[in-house]
């Protein structure tokens, strides 16, 4: 294993390799970074630029982006209070105070090393689980199949906030997507009103990029009122600060970066629940173990350690999922799933074995990432806060040329541009009616291979209590119905307590 | 009836009718399971699940009515829909002049009028702002893409450029 690790390590430092690598991390250091633009966000606008990439190229850059895009985040939730992505909430209620205090420098890098030490802690995890757990899903039949995506889709639709019902429906509109289009058995045509084009069903990836990116971009618009570029330029303060004493305040906390990082890895596997759970569980349990708790919120460094050591630790955990099971854990996994095979590889137990050169080799851009993310922050988190102060007049029009150039360029086919403009307003007719967007792109993707593998499961064996009968099937079906339960439970009581009001989407 | 029930209503007909056109579908004397097995399932579940909310709103509407007059809504944040209106129309437009005058020239306008509908120039200096950005956009993205990542852009019908 470490002589393929190694091997990984030497392939992905040629230049071939760290360009792309180094260019998706500083891409989602910035996608981070930028109030308003989320992770998922960035790597949907980064994917058409892999296309013409070599896999190894195009997963060392999504790797890039990534990781970069969870340290991101830290930049301008420490300096200016507002979190670049959601999971970078709780770095705002430590790290801006510190910045206030007059110690931007301290705030930024103790983000930026402790987000660097929980990714690496958990590329550790990531390389010993991949295959342990990859052996057990080579175990699995099609039964075990259908139940781990209905399980991992339960979970999803589950765990949203807002409706459970509208979680479950966003998930089967999902499935309903996939179904247009040929059957996987005999080829015949279901749903294509006589049309050539959707004989292979609605492609994935335009439908992606205008349900998410377009719901995302519009709510943004709804809040613009105009002259935006009037705004005043953020002045951006000091960062100079001892990186020794930082390490210091890191690494005398050995406990604290172990323990948050560990939960970060937790809810980074567990379908579902996603890097701002990860990071808020993390900062709360930091406070519980903490012999002075009363000082967190007001520049506490360890809740900054907590924060984003559990949120790159999320990453790690995330690909694990993906690279075991072949199942996403949420939107951003979820288009990361749809990198791999737009890149022609086939996620799931046995990749770690039939591609090792391309499976150790994100294994080595995951953990070279993390040392390029510090390289570049310590070039380039002043020349952050002036990139994000970009206007989003100028902004928005030239991310929705990329959407254009996403879902264009696959298959050089204007259809795909029409299909884009078409989920666009669909995804923004679902967001204003509140419907969470991450079991829907779960259901779009785990579509396709829940139909195939239910047929293939019935057709080898006609009796359909096995999916209950044989033992992990039925497990994993339990869970599913365990987690609907919870989920109407938690529901029911938080609906005693708050009145729904207008909240933001779920993205 | 709440956007809970329109957006059940809308998924219900959808559902129904989808599941209508599943009777059309042909069956083969060879595989068991014929093409509309799958998607009825989904359906089924679709309708249950739209029918359900449709229902959960309506008897939300009847047990909170008098709540809801009691304990005014807090005020939303006021919502530029005019703009989405417009960001919708703009890139329809796009979409449809692609084909027939190409990516550089269509890329330009696009993002020249978008930006102008988010931000209205005012002055020549800002005009030229906007044409500039604009030409940079197309300009930028037709090299990195055409030429570095082999990426084929459409070309024109009119100015096959």
């Amino acid at each position: 294993m470490f002589d393929l690790l190694l091997a990984g390590i030497e392939n992905v430092l040629h230049l071939k390799y760290l360009v792309p690598l180094f260019l998706g991390t500083l891409v989602g250091l910035i996608g981070g970074a930028l109030p308003g633009v989320t992770i998922t966000m960035t790597i949907i606008i980064v994917l058409p630029f892999t296309f013409g990439l070599d896999p190894l190229q195009g997963l060392a850059t999504m790797t890039g982006v990534y990781v970069g895009g969870s340290a991101g985040g830290a930049i301008t939730a420490a300096l200016i209070g507002i979190p670049g992505t959601p999971s970078a909430i709780t770095t705002t209620f430590d790290g801006f105070p510190m910045t206030q205090k007059g110690q931007p420098g301290r705030a930024i890098w103790l983000g930026i090393w402790s987000s660097c030490f929980g990714g690496l802690l958990a590329g550790i995890f990531l390389i010993g689980a991949t295959g342990p757990l990859a052996a057990i899903a080579l175990e699995f039949g099609p039964w075990e199949y259908f139940s781990l995506f209905v399980f991992a889709l339960s979970m999803v639709a589950g765990l949203t906030e807002g409706s459970l019902l509208k979680g479950l429906l966003a998930g089967v509109i999902g499935l309903a997507i996939t179904i247009v289009g040929s059957d996987p058995i005999m080829s015949v045509p279901r749903f294509t009103l006589g049309t050539e084009f959707l004989r292979n069903g609605f492609p994935f990836l335009p439908v992606l990029i205008g349900i998410f990116a377009f719901a995302q971009l519009m709510t943004d618009i709804e809040k613009m009122k105009g002259s935006e570029h009037a705004a005043a330029p953020i002045k951006a303060p000091p960062l100079t600060v001892s990186h020794l004493s930082v390490l210091w305040e890191i690494f005398s906390r050995p406990f604290l970066l172990a323990w948050s990082t560990l939960v970060g890895i937790l809810i980074g596997v567990l379908p579902a629940i996603g890097g701002s759970a990860a990071t808020v569980m993390a900062y709360d349990q930091a406070k519980k173990f903490s012999k002075h708790p009363e000082r967190f919120g007001k520049g506490n460094p360890e809740g900054i350690i907590a924060s984003e050591a559990s949120c790159n630790a999320n990453v790690g955990g995330s690909l694990v999922t993906i690279m075991a099971f072949g199942i996403p854990g949420d939107a951003v996994t979820a288009v990361m799933l749809g990198a791999m095979t737009i890149h022609g590889i086939q996620s799931g137990p046995l990749f770690v074995s039939q591609h090792p050169q391309i499976a150790y080799g994100i294994y080595a851009a995951y953990l070279l990432a993390h040392p390029l993310m510090v390289l570049i922050c310590a070039f380039g988190a002043r020349l952050f806060l002036r990139v994000v102060t970009v206007p989003k007049s100028m902004l928005i029009p030239n991310v929705l040329v990329l959407c254009v150039i996403g879902a264009f360029a696959l298959n050089n086919i204007m259809e795909d541009v029409v299909v884009l403009l078409l989920f666009g307003l669909v995804g923004y007719a679902l967001v204003k009616a509140r419907f969470p967007l991450a079991p829907l792109i779960l259901g779009l993707i785990l579509g396709d291979q829940i139909e195939v593998n239910l047929l293939r499961a019935i057709m080898s064996d006609a009796n359909p209590w096995l999916f209950i009968t044989r033992p992990i099937s039925g497990f994993l079906l339990a869970l599913s119905v365990a987690s609907v339960l919870f989920a109407l439970w938690q529901h029911r009581r938080q609906k005693g307590r708050t009145r729904e009001v207008d909240q933001e989407p779920d993205f | 009836m709440t956007r809970d029930g329109i957006a059940g209503l809308i998924c219900l007909a959808l559902a129904i009718g989808m599941l209508v056109l599943t009777r059309g579908l042909p069956q083969s004397s060879f595989v068991p399971l014929g093409p509309d097995f799958y998607p009825r399932i989904v359906l089924v579940i679709m309708a249950v699940l739209s029918a359900l909310l449709i229902a959960a709103d309506l008897w939300q509407r009847r047990a909170g009515a008098a709540l809801a007059a009691a304990s005014a809504e807090p005020a939303a944040e006021r919502r530029n829909y005019r703009l989405v209106g417009i960001t919708f129309a703009v890139f329809a437009g796009y979409v449809i002049l692609l084909p027939f005058v190409g990516y550089r020239v269509a890329t330009f306008i696009f993002v020249a009028a978008l930006q102008s509908a988010f931000d209205p120039p005012r002055g020549a200096r800002r005009w030229a702002m906007v044409l500039i950005s604009a030409l940079a956009s197309a300009a930028i993205t037709f090299i990195v893409f055409q030429h570095y990542l082999s990426v084929l852009l459409p070309r024109g019908k009119w100015t096959d450029w």
